[in-house]
């Protein structure tokens, strides 16, 4: 059991799920089996309302050329912020995500790029730059073409509520533990 | 080791009006020549039009006036996929009572790829889920309209003065098949390959069109032509706004130059289209009428009817060094057929010895044999080796010669000879 992550009441976390590391997971966020939630550079703050479908990746890595165990290297936080989905496959690696965005199946977000809110990156894109990218845009193509759209995606709240619903039938889930408190006992 | 498999590795010969070269799985052959073809030597005519999303054929009368464009479906005008119907609820006033509110079902259309909706242009969300869509009308669409009815009856006009020119000449022959010309739309009208396209070909006017006369105005100049803005060299581009030369040029119409002006429009439709044999003008390829099949009527393709060579592996190859790379012969009719090998020198600067056509293994349907390869130029790209294959063909399809013995006599085989290249890759270094 991973006494350090933090799941808050009214989250659905399967138990096949590897959260691993300081991990805080808001109310009303479904992760799926078989994603990955790894904490290893520094926490990780995930908000409410998010959806994290199967092999999904989010980790808080160390960066390449920084061995794990050299002085000087600062735990960073990451931050997700609420409504977000990160589809199948994808991979995340960013510190900072706003709210309401879509990473789509394979994407690939690096660790330098800080999502504001509203952002689509396209399916099997992978966005390695070093910037911050402007609300309400959409990466799509296999040559990561841009375009901003006029209204951000729909947060999956009837997902999300049939998730909760059918999930438990089938999955055991991670018990809920109170940020403050003290972890419920099995 | 697919990379053997790949079609680009065996190239087959063929003898046209060009020489192609090309792999076996995209040639025809054409059974009653008994010869190899490519697509360039044969006619490709239309068969029927269809449209990729919807599936629904549709007559070529109606592809023509519709211009070739689906009337169900859309293209999204930023990524050129296909656009989809979604419903909104929205609260909306009842007409009885303005005070309530009830839910209606509002469509817009949306593209999965890149997210555009026809709320971005500014379309309304319209209340029905289909038909409702409209594509913006052409501001020139009346001057194009006048012109081309001005120089249909040019085309009629001209028609009728060189019919008469040829009445006058033979008053004795037929008259008739030569005022047609415009109206044949069968093979004797076919375009020839190479021929000139008679730029008016494609108008003709109905019989019982009125002859009344139609003039045009010539198109004026303007001298006066609208300044730029002031500030068009110091205003930053915002480049999400700009469109890009393809998603301008799709429509010709309007040429948008700002992305809030790309009006989504109907999809193309596709067509199926049936080859012909230049020669002889039986059909090579013959598709099924149903867009949903993918099963042809007539399929004289290349691999039933030759037999396929396959690179098996490929050694180390080293300049001026044998080495010995083995291929294997696929059979295709049931029948046992012969085949011969022989080393064929010609341009190419890779020649192999006058090898083994010794079998090396046989297998069902498959010969197995040695190649043996000295490559001759070392700073050269690939290693290609040429050969000259023969097999023995048996023409079912020719009519059976009543034999004077009165019994029938199997198809002889014929003897058919191709010239097969195999590319070996770069030398080893």
């Amino acid at each position: 059991m991973n006494d350090l992550a933090k799941i808050a009441a009214g989250a659905v976390v399967c138990v096949e799920s590897e959260v691993r590391g300081d991990v805080t997971i808001g109310a009303r966020t479904v992760v799926h089996p078989k994603a990955r939630i790894i904490a290893e550079a520094g926490p990780i703050i995930i908000g409410d309302g998010n959806l994290i479908e199967e092999q999904a990746l989010i980790i808080n890595s160390y960066p390449e050329n920084i061995m794990p165990d050299s002085e000087g290297v600062e735990p960073k936080t990451m931050t997700i912020g609420t409504n977000n989905v990160f589809e199948v496959g994808c991979v995340s690696q960013a510190l900072k995500i706003g709210d309401n965005n879509v990473i789509e199946s394979k994407a690939d977000v690096g660790r330098n790029v800080i999502l504001t809110s509203g952002c689509i990156i396209g399916a099997c894109c992978q966005v390695n730059t070093c910037e911050v990218v402007p609300e309400n845009t959409v990466v799509y193509g296999s040559n990561c073409i841009r375009r901003v759209q006029s209204e951000k995606p729909q947060p999956q709240t009837l997902q999300l509520d049939f998730l909760m619903k059918i999930l438990p039938n089938y999955h055991h889930l991670k018990k809920t533990v109170k940020a403050s408190g003290t972890p419920l006992r099995n | 080791m697919a990379s053997l498999l790949q079609p680009d590795r065996v190239i087959y010969l063929v003898r046209g009006e060009k020489r192609i070269r090309a792999p076996l799985s995209q040639l025809y052959f054409c059974r009653y020549c008994s010869e190899l073809r490519s697509l360039e030597c044969v006619s490709h005519e239309v068969d029927s039009h269809y449209c990729p999303s919807c599936l629904e054929n549709m007559p070529s009368a109606e592809a023509k006036v519709k211009k070739n464009r689906c009337a169900n479906c859309f293209d999204c005008p930023c990524c050129m996929h296909t656009l989809s119907t979604r419903a909104t609820n929205i609260p909306a006033p009842l007409p009885d009572d303005p005070t309530k509110t009830t839910m209606k079902k509002a469509y817009y259309l949306a593209c999965g790829f890149c997210r555009w909706t026809s709320r971005d242009v500014g379309m309304a969300d319209k209340s029905v889920a289909s038909g409702g869509w409209q594509e913006p009308e052409n501001p020139h669409a009346q001057r194009i309209s006048k012109l081309i009815e001005y120089y249909q009856q040019l085309a009629h006009r001209e028609k009728q003065e060189r019919d008469r020119k040829k009445l006058a000449r033979r008053r004795q022959c037929m008259p008739l098949a030569f005022s047609e010309k415009y109206g044949l739309g069968t093979r004797l009208q076919r375009q020839r390959p190479g021929a000139p396209i008679s730029a008016l070909a494609g108008l003709s006017l109905k019989e019982g069109e009125d002859k009344k006369e139609i003039t045009i105005e010539p198109a004026q100049a303007l001298d006066e032509v609208e300044p730029l803005p002031e500030d068009c060299y110091t205003r930053p581009v915002s480049l999400p706004e700009v469109t890009t030369l393809r998603q301008r040029l799709l429509q010709p119409d309007f040429q948008p130059a700002g992305a809030s002006q790309l009006h989504p429009r109907h999809k193309h439709l596709l067509m199926k289209r049936s080859l012909r044999c230049r020669k002889c003008e039986h059909n090579l390829s013959k598709p099924e009428f149903n867009p949903t099949s993918i099963k042809f009527k007539i399929q004289l393709v290349a691999v039933s009817y030759i037999p396929e060579v396959r690179i098996m592996s490929i050694p180390n190859l080293r300049h001026m060094k044998v080495s010995l790379s083995p291929a294997s012969v696929f059979g295709t009719a049931p029948a046992a057929l012969g085949v011969n090998v022989a080393s064929e020198l010609e341009d190419s600067s890779h020649h192999l010895c006058p090898f083994c056509s010794i079998v090396a293994f046989r297998k069902s349907n498959k010969i197995g044999f040695f190649i043996k390869v000295i490559p001759q130029k070392e700073e050269d790209a690939d290693v290609t080796v040429t050969f000259r294959m023969r097999h023995d063909f048996r023409n079912l399809a020719a009519p059976i010669r009543a034999s004077e013995e009165g019994g029938d006599a199997p198809p002889e085989p014929i003897w058919l000879s191709h010239h097969v290249e195999l590319r070996l890759g770069p030398l080893a270094a």
